[in-house]
């Protein structure tokens, strides 16, 4: 299967880094990012992840299904608040240049 | 005095200076002496003495002031403890300022300087320099990525030269960025280019903090801040989360409204950009329950956005819960794709909305035709749109609600999605399906105008033509078929079933003539069939001289007919064989029984080495392989079952599949039950075929073991890719619905679409059918699951003198008792059947 790399669970977009409104384009690009932060040779096992998101993504009746049923809508609500580290809200500069100036 | 300057003795050091220097009195002692007093200084300045260090800076300088450049560091150290950046940069102007200088400053920049706008600004500096400009770059970039997004060009920060005192600060800027971006990997790249004596490093802790990157350390005030302020603290939002997902399984309305008041006061307190998304799940979990929903609304502080999202959730919600598919959930879906569309999700005629109406005409396709007419007219009738949902949202999601018009109801026609479909993003598999289901549903009228669309949107498949020739055939127009043949042949000449097709419509076409008594138009057809390659192979040849020898017998030539008999008997290696194929062509070409049996024997003959089994079964491949089907001889019935029950005769799967067919088609179930058994034996890749064909032959009243079968089969044929026994299961399974009872049917449709077995289940089905070789004799049964406590068994006494039957409560009550208990099976995803791509 195209896409044996990538678990049930996991979103190809995510894999990629790209919005869920991501273009044909912006996809492709971010494809070409991942490959070269990840070649083969040197990570193979995320350069299949990556290939296989890309697959999944580019082809669009597939992009569609993702589309239409990502995520479990019976899933814990629970679920829907990210892991620690994951919520990345913008604050300005003011809190980082406190820290900064931190000793 | 090196050496105690080493080990951090600058006191003594200076001392030793001061004695050595007073010893020799020379320049060199003089410089040792102004290096210990540098390091003296130094030391003050870290013990931070500063107002010392720079009372002894000053009296040193005054004192030996022709070695002031050896005093460059401090000198760096006494201006930038002052907080004096002008002071410190001032120098950096000087375009003969020493090296070492030059160095200093830069040094204490790069470690000690964050106030990137100070350097920007500082009026002591040139407004050009490269410094500045490096600053007041870093300062806009910085600004930029910790306030939202930024593109790859922002981070290219050409000013900041990597030799630069800031250029650490360009790798911050870019880990901020990465960072924001979720691309934790680069983060943690620009975070190892940082060097680690720079300011910029002392951001490092709380960036690999909330990379999630290690144990978490205690951090200090202003860092913890930062890193709550940017990760939030869910912990608690987390608990009433949880709290909420309990109450939801009690189906307490009261605990579930205060669940969902404190969860969304937790939410917008610890994470207010989740509130939303969660007041739109809490909003289809309340719809499921069908509680009230202005209290609900009253909870969550407010009402959920319809938007595309939400519509999108309440549809596949609805789809993954396990109540039997309603319209509704088709409506649903519509409201999606308008609001989807609106949002800019996919394009009105984008592939993305073709795949949506392919599964909206999937989730339709699941109900019997005739239910889904009755319940689209109901629908239709009752439907008045989903205004409710809109009275209280804002003015861009209310434009999207139809108001004033009267409804467009093609979502509840698979007809009009397919067209749909197929006009935006033409492609085998839809039409395929849309084929598919017209054929089943419809006449030949209507399925051929969809093969007609599908040539007119892909003239390069032959299915659409090859599904032509074979309706127009289907209904005598020869000429037609013959039209489209040729066309297809353009396309691919090669093809099997071109060929196969070809093959097939010359016979059609001989056995006409033959019909028509036209015996020198016959010979035309058969010249032209002798000359296709593919009727030189296998058994053809044999047939061939059959459909000779009726075009003989039609004549009245005797001997010949007598002559072609044989040659055909030598080429199938078998007299039964030879009579049983030429039966065949004869009633293809309308010969009548008399004529028949003028010709031909009706016994068997007995002097045969092969098995009558082997004959038949061989015969009727032949006969399925020109496009007929084989009548198996009644006076043929006994020894054929006698024989198969013993097992002779040599027999391929797929001859033997197509002689039980054959005498499923006859009505000879016990005949069609024996070869199962026999198919069954052999095992390997065919036992699907030979499950769905045990499932035909059983007697109607053996409603489980069928039902096994089908199930059996299907996941078979999911596991071994045949799509065809699939669909021949699927069709067997809804040709065996009873009318009568179609709504409890459809009430107990759970069962029917949970269509996945284990191994061990499949294994179970296997080992009984070929447990029970016998066909199963006529017998009172009495029903596995009774209706209830009063229902009585057909075979009891009580029956006789007991003549109240039992009323039934509930309509769906029977359902659920009339249909043996079995474990609920994992539910498939998605509610449409199996496509290629789900198999594979």
């Amino acid at each position: 299967m195209a896409h044996a790399n990538i678990r049930l669970d996991e979103d190809p977009r995510e894999i990629l880094g790209v919005s869920p409104d991501a273009s044909v384009e912006m996809i492709r690009n971010a494809y070409l990012r991942k490959v070269k932060e990840n070649p083969p040779d040197r990570a193979p096992a995320a350069f299949e992840r990556i290939r296989d998101a890309y697959e999944v993504l580019r082809d669009p009746r597939r992009r569609a299904r993702l589309l239409f049923f990502a995520g479990d809508p019976h899933a814990p609500l629970a679920d829907l608040v990210p892991a620690t580290g994951s919520a990345r809200r913008f604050t300005g500069p003011g809190p980082w240049v406190a820290a900064l100036r931190e000793k | 005095m090196r050496s105690l300057v080493a080990k951090g003795k600058t006191k003594a050091a200076v001392e030793l200076a001061k004695e050595i220097h007073k010893r020799c009195g020379r320049p060199e002692s003089e410089a040792l002496l102004v290096d210990a007093y540098g390091a003296r200084i130094w030391s003050l300045q870290e013990a931070g003495l500063k107002k010392e260090a720079k009372e002894l800076f000053e009296l040193v300088r005054a004192r030996h002031s022709g070695s002031s450049a050896r005093l460059v560091h401090a000198s760096v150290l006494v201006s930038a403890s002052d907080g004096n950046l002008d002071g410190l940069l001032r120098p950096l102007g000087d375009p003969v300022l020493p090296v070492e200088t030059r160095r200093a400053i830069e040094k204490f920049v790069k470690d000690e300087v964050c106030d990137l706008n100070a350097v920007a600004q500082c009026a002591t500096l040139a407004a050009d320099h490269p410094l500045s400009t490096a600053a007041s770059a870093l300062v806009k970039a910085f600004a930029a990525v910790t306030t939202g997004p930024v593109e790859e060009p922002a981070l290219a920060l050409p000013e900041v030269s990597h030799r630069s005192a800031l250029a650490s600060w360009k790798m911050l800027v870019r880990a901020v960025a990465y960072f924001y971006r979720q691309d934790d990997q680069a983060c943690e790249r620009c975070l190892e280019l940082i060097d680690p004596a720079s300011a910029p490093a002392r951001l490092i802790p709380a960036m690999r903090t909330m990379l999630g990157a290690g144990t978490r350390k205690r951090l200090p005030p202003a860092t913890e801040s930062l890193v709550e302020r940017v990760c939030g603290n869910t912990a608690s939002l987390r608990g009433a989360l949880q709290t909420l997902d309990s109450a939801f399984q009690t189906i307490d309305q009261v605990e579930i409204l205060v669940a969902i008041q404190r969860a969304t006061v937790a939410c917008s307190l610890a994470y207010p950009e989740l509130l939303e998304r969660l007041r739109q799940h809490i909003s289809v979990r309340a719809l499921e329950l069908q509680l009230p929903l202005r209290k609900v609304r009253a909870a969550m502080g407010g009402p959920s956005i319809k938007n595309a999202y939400f519509w999108r959730l309440l549809a596949w919600s609805e789809e993954n819960s396990r109540k039997p598919m309603e319209l509704l959930i088709c409506a649903h879906w519509e409201q999606f794709r308008r609001h989807a569309v609106a949002e800019g999700w996919f394009q009105e005629k984008s592939q993305e909305a073709a795949a949506l109406y392919l599964h909206m005409a999937g989730l339709l396709l699941d109900m019997p035709a005739e239910m889904l007419n009755n319940l689209r007219k109901s629908f239709m009738a009752r439907f008045s749109g989903f205004e409710a949902y809109y009275e209280d949202q804002p003015p861009a999601i209310r434009a999207v609600e139809t108001k004033g018009k009267t409804p467009d109801f093609y979502f509840l026609s698979p007809d009009e999605l397919f067209e749909r479909a197929c006009s935006i993003d033409p492609h085998r598999e839809a039409f395929d399906q849309w084929l598919n289901w017209a054929r089943e549903e419809y006449d030949w009228q209507v399925a051929d105008y969809v093969a007609e669309r599908w040539h007119e949107a892909l003239p390069h498949h032959c299915q659409p033509l090859l599904y032509l020739m074979e309706s127009a055939e289907n209904r005598g127009a020869l000429n037609k078929a013959t039209a489209f043949l040729e066309e297809v042949q353009k396309l691919d000449a090669v093809n099997p079933e071109v060929r196969r097709a070809a093959l097939r419509l010359l016979v059609f076409r001989a056995a006409r003539h033959l019909r028509q008594r036209k015996p020198h138009l016959v010979e035309q057809d058969l010249a032209a069939l002798e000359a296709l390659p593919q009727a030189q192979e296998g058994d053809r040849p044999a047939f061939l001289a059959a459909l000779r020898w009726a075009c003989e017998v039609i004549r009245g030539n005797t001997e010949l007919a007598a002559s072609l008999l044989s040659q055909i008997g030598r080429l199938l290696r078998n007299s039964d064989a030879a009579v049983l194929a030429c039966r065949q062509a004869g009633k293809l070409g309308g010969l009548k029984q008399a004529d028949l049996d003028q010709y031909l024997r009706q016994e068997i003959s007995l002097d045969s080495a092969d098995s009558l089994a082997s004959a038949v079964a061989r015969v009727c491949a032949l006969v399925d392989d020109m496009g007929a089907t084989l009548t198996i001889p009644k006076s043929w019935h006994g020894r054929l079952a006698e024989e198969l029950a013993k097992g002779s005769g040599k027999l391929e799967s797929r001859q033997m599949d197509l002689l039980g067919k054959a005498a499923l088609r006859d009505n000879q179930r016990e005949l069609a039950y024996l070869i199962s058994a026999r198919g069954l034996g052999m095992g390997g890749n065919t036992q699907a075929r030979f499950l769905l064909l045990r499932a035909r032959a059983l007697p109607e009243w053996e409603v489980d073991r069928r039902n096994d079968c089908i199930a059996a089969v299907v996941e078979l044929g999911r596991r071994q890719r045949d799509l065809a026994v699939i669909k021949e299961a699927v069709e067997l399974r809804r040709a065996l619905r009873n009318p009568m009872w179609s709504f409890f049917w459809w009430l107990d449709s759970e069962s029917w679409h949970d269509s996945s077995m284990t191994t061990e289940e499949i294994n179970a089905v296997l080992q009984r059918e070929q447990r029970f070789c016998a066909f199963p004799e006529q017998q009172a049964s009495r029903l596995r699951t009774p209706f209830g406590e009063n229902t009585a068994s057909l075979c009891e006494e009580e029956l006789e003198t007991n003549d109240e039957f039992p009323t039934l409560e509930d309509a769906a009550h029977p359902a659920a008792e009339m249909s043996p208990p079995r474990e609920k099976r994992q539910k498939k995803d998605l509610r449409d059947f199996p496509v290629t791509e789900d198999l594979f």
